[in-house]
């Protein structure tokens, strides 16, 4: 009797607490805005309205704008989304190989790991000039530019994350694999592929917002003037920065999105996984 | 077992690094075959080290090898600065999630928001605070490195068994000897990993923001000699170095990881020969480091 | 709600219809002005090459900028039909938006990066070009050029009577009105550099080669010697006098320009934007003063001062460089600390938040900060036409 009570209280408790894990922050994003709209914030960092504007006023220009705005949201997107993609299927391959493979694997999985350590600024250009024949239209060809250069980083986050997802496996489980005298072939289906779940969403965890940051700074980079990142730069370069803050507005959007799309996934599979 | 002489970690790498230099020269080959100016796009190896060697001044009075190095020595020490300002704000926020829940729950969405500000919006706010570009770079260095830190740190403290806190419990110890005695140490290894991840980070950072102004530093050589204003092999000298320094900053932090903790070090002793993999933290020196769990998120 | 959201909308386009037909009046009035000072200054044009015919090299006749206005339409034409325009987008493709709209053409431009390698594989077959650095690279062959020499041709903007004036000094208003004497003293000592590098502009590649420059000293002296004629050419090639004047007819030309093609979606600022005149973003009575001064009675309010370029250090600058090396500040009672551009920051930004105190940028930047809710004034022009131009290899376009 006491313990199915302490339970319900407990599971009270629960709702309480995530009650708060919501609440909490909006508050303080209320609060944030108010200061913002008030122009306390503005005083706060010693600068003007005119650096950071109001918050109406970006909404007001978003307003002005908004198919231009979402036109661009788009193609951030969509760059930032592809790249993730195939880096990490390219990564999981990498890790793949590595978990099959051991000892080539390891070097593999540490030179991917290296090219996470390449700055973005450098990657950009020259995936510009390397893809300067894949076609004639400089929109298609700066797209694939923008998408390699966030397929890049994405493998490296996906791979070494997989790769642990695929070896590090529970003892008793590598036991049970043993006795049962099963083939490496079931071990890789029944065992390793499930374990490198949860390690995929660690990897995605990083990876998402770090696809569209990179995309975002590609598209300063790229042949074709289009993209969130394209907007912000330009507008910031003009001081247009009312502007530039619907499009930095933007980009938060994007990441917050997808970041919140992605949690939800996890939670789903985590369910089915028992994560 | 069959021994396979890529059972030590170097050889495979090594296997892999020949491979890719193979793959960039047959690259090389191709362009220079096909392109009328194969610099710009992917020029030989052997080219880039003569580059670096080269004694021809390419900048002012400088070579090339010079420009790389005396624009580095900025750059890099506003990394290190902005790193080491980050990691101890990263580290204070983390305690202070721990103390309070609230707190936690107040800010943590915040932090994660800022990560995905874009720098080049951040800057002009930054700079009309500080009024100054230097000190902006350095705190927009540290923006971006106190992330990973904080995540980290926050999650070792979480990690702590219980068994300790209740032996803390019958002590009766005071709130401050729990996070002296517990808390801290046992968070060590989180704030190591969350280290190595902010240190290429830092790095990249500070590159990145090097172009804000065109005074000097790593990023600022590399948009010149990319806008052709300079060779343009001191782009792909610069290149490498970025990625070389940005490897050896993990390792650099590996090795202090290793001075400051004397247990790790027997760990380590006792593990290698013969009880590969026992302990998990073997296993993330094993993988460079670039593997913890929490968001690491490469910053622009 | 939604219906006053409406009303406001409807009413702000109707503002801005009216605007917008205003400045339409305004520059219609303006160009046929235009037309009849061309007419006349290609008179005098046509006298002043008669009498330099023996060749002096800052007065040569208009061929040498560019080709002819109906081979310049066949082939805008058909690289704006192949989608093959470049421009670097980031505020420098007004003019070529202008010349498009000339032609009757849709104003879609390709990106140019910093490079010229498009260029160079024809997958940007007109591009955008500043004669005194990226035309360099186009066409000699030294460190990081392509080496074309005089097979190409350009199209030129100030031909096409679609140039927009680029570098000047601006300072923020509030700068000038605290600090008139070091505004004065600033420009003084400026522009006696700038007069030197005009008058030897391969000696004042020198120095900003010394001056830890980016560029290969090839480069810089070829630079050097297109930024001098920039500077003492006026749009319809004749001799400029003063180094720094700021042409009333040019920089209307620019303003106009600039208020028809520069798009901002903050429907506040372009309504500022439409409402600029000259008066707003010039002010020439330092110039003025500093013309007048003997140089030497200037008293500084503030010593210590910066100039933020627009780009990399390079000769597009010399005349500051050369002013610091010659000591031409120091002699005025001014410390001055040259800041190199090509950031993210811009210089508009920089100038604006007291950064640094002057910078060099160009006017439709200028108008376009202004228009955003910044408060800078140009103080001097220095280049006096437009230095962009489109670059093409006559192969492409037979």
């Amino acid at each position: 009797m006491t313990a199915v009570r302490s339970r319900k209280s407990k599971s009270a408790k629960n709702a309480a607490n995530a009650a708060l894990t919501i609440i909490l922050p909006v508050a303080l994003g209320v609060l944030i805005v108010a200061l913002w709209q008030g122009g306390v914030l503005q005083k706060l960092f010693g600068t003007d309205d005119y650096v950071l504007p109001e918050p109406t006023r970006i909404f007001s220009i978003f307003q002005d704008n908004s198919s231009a705005v979402w036109a661009n949201i788009k193609i951030t997107t969509s760059v930032a989304m592809l790249g993730l993609l195939f880096g990490s299927l390219l990564g999981y391959a990498a890790a793949v190989l590595g978990a099959l493979k051991p000892g080539i694997g390891a070097g593999a999985l540490a030179v991917v790991g290296a090219f996470a350590s390449v700055p973005l600024v450098a990657l950009a250009p020259v995936m510009n000039n390397l893809t300067r024949d894949v076609s004639r239209v400089a929109e298609t060809r700066s797209f694939v530019a923008k998408i390699l250069v966030v397929m890049l980083i994405a493998a490296a986050d996906m791979g070494l994350n997989a790769y642990r997802g695929l070896t590090e496996l529970p003892p008793y489980a590598v036991d049970l694999m043993k006795t049962y005298a099963a083939s490496s072939k079931t071990v890789f289906l029944k065992l390793r592929l499930p374990n490198s779940v949860p390690y995929i969403f660690t990897a995605l965890k990083v990876s998402v917002p770090a696809s569209i940051m990179t995309a975002i700074v590609s598209e300063y980079f790229a042949e074709f003037n289009g993209g969130v990142g394209r907007q912000i730069r330009e507008n910031i370069l003009l001081a247009q920065y009312s502007t530039a803050w619907v499009y930095i507005m933007a980009a938060c959007g994007i990441g917050v999105g997808t970041y919140v799309i992605l949690m939800i996934v996890r939670s789903i599979i985590a369910r089915k996984f028992h994560m | 077992m069959k021994k396979s002489i890529f059972e030590k970690k170097w050889v495979s790498v090594l296997f892999w690094i020949v491979l890719l230099i193979i793959a960039w020269e047959i690259g090389a080959f191709i362009v220079a075959a096909t392109k009328r100016t194969p610099a710009n796009i992917l020029p030989h190896l052997t080219n880039i080290i003569a580059a670096a060697f080269s004694t021809k001044q390419v900048a002012g009075k400088l070579t090339a090898s010079e420009v790389v190095f005396t624009s580095a020595g900025a750059t890099l020490f506003r990394a290190l600065v902005g790193f080491v300002l980050g990691a101890v704000v990263g580290y204070v926020l983390a305690l202070l999630m721990k103390l309070s829940g609230i707190v936690e729950k107040l800010i943590f969405p915040y932090l994660m928001l800022i990560q995905l500000i874009p720098v080049i919006g951040l800057a002009p706010i930054i700079l009309s605070i500080t009024g100054d570009i230097n000190i902006s770079r350095v705190i927009i260095s540290a923006i971006l490195s106190f992330f990973p830190v904080a995540t980290n740190v926050l999650e070792g403290m979480k990690a702590v068994p219980k068994d300790n806190y209740d032996l803390m419990y019958t002590y009766a110890a005071p709130k401050w000897m729990i996070f002296s005695k517990v808390l801290i140490p046992s968070s060590k290894p989180y704030l190591f990993t969350g280290l190595k991840t902010g240190a290429p980070m830092a790095i990249t950072a500070s590159i990145l923001v090097d172009t804000l102004q065109g005074d000097g530093g790593l990023g600022c050589m590399l948009s010149q000699s990319l806008k052709h204003a300079m060779n343009i092999y001191v782009f792909w000298l610069i290149v490498f170095f970025c990625a070389i320094i940005g490897i050896l900053s993990t390792y650099v932090i590996g090795w202090i990881e290793l001075a400051v903790t004397p247990s790790l070090r027997v760990e380590r002793r006792t593990s290698r020969p013969g009880r590969p993999k026992k302990n998990k933290k073997a296993l993330i020196e094993k993988n460079g480091g670039m593997n913890n769990d929490s968001s690491q998120i490469q910053k622009v | 709600m939604k219906k006053r959201n409406l009303k406001a909308v409807s009413m702000m386009m109707a503002v801005c219809m009216a605007a917008g037909g205003l400045a339409a009046c305004g520059s219609s009035s303006s160009s046929s002005k235009t037309e009849e000072t061309t007419a006349a200054t290609e008179a005098a044009a046509a006298e002043s090459t008669a009498e330099t015919s023996a060749g002096s090299d800052a007065s040569s006749s208009d061929s040498e900028w560019g080709v002819p206005t109906e081979e310049a339409e066949r082939v805008l034409k058909a690289a704006a039909a192949a989608g093959q325009v470049g421009n670097w987008g980031n505020g420098n493709q007004y003019e070529l938006l202008a010349l498009l709209t000339k032609y009757g053409l849709p104003t879609d431009y390709v990106t140019e990066d910093f490079t010229m390698d498009a260029f160079d594989d024809d997958s940007i077959t007109l591009a955008s070009a500043m004669t005194y650095n990226e035309m360099g690279l186009v066409k000699n062959d030294y460190d990081g050029g392509y080496g074309y020499g005089d097979s190409v041709k350009t199209i030129d903007m100030n031909d096409e009577g679609v140039g927009m004036l680029e570098d000047n000094i601006i300072t923020s208003k509030k700068f000038a009105e605290e600090n008139p004497q070091t505004v004065q003293a600033f420009l003084y000592a400026s522009l006696k550099g700038w007069a030197d590098a005009v008058a030897d502009p391969e000696g004042a590649a020198q120095i900003v080669y010394e001056a830890g420059s980016s560029v290969s000293q090839d480069h810089q002296k070829y630079m050097a010697s297109e930024v001098a004629k920039l500077t003492a050419t006026d749009m319809n090639g004749d001799t400029v006098d003063q180094v720094g004047t700021m042409d009333e007819t040019a920089m209307q030309q620019t303003l106009d320009l600039a208020k028809k093609y520069i798009a901002l979606d903050d429907a506040t600022a372009q309504k500022k934007l439409q409402s600029l005149t000259l008066d707003d973003i010039r002010d020439t009575s330092f110039f003025d003063a500093a013309m007048k001064a003997d140089g030497k009675s200037f008293k500084p309010e503030k010593t210590d001062v910066s100039i933020q370029l627009k780009w990399l250090p390079q000769s597009q600058f010399m005349g500051y460089y050369v002013a610091q090396a010659k000591g031409y500040y120091k002699e005025v009672g001014l410390n001055v600390n040259i800041i190199s551009g090509g950031g993210d920051v811009a210089e508009t930004t920089a100038v604006n938040n007291g950064t640094v105190d002057f910078g060099v940028t160009w006017v439709s930047n200028l108008a376009a900060a202004d228009a955003g809710g910044m408060d800078l004034v140009e103080i001097a022009q220095i280049f006096q036409r437009s230095g962009l131009e489109l670059v093409y290899k006559p192969e492409n376009f037979q």
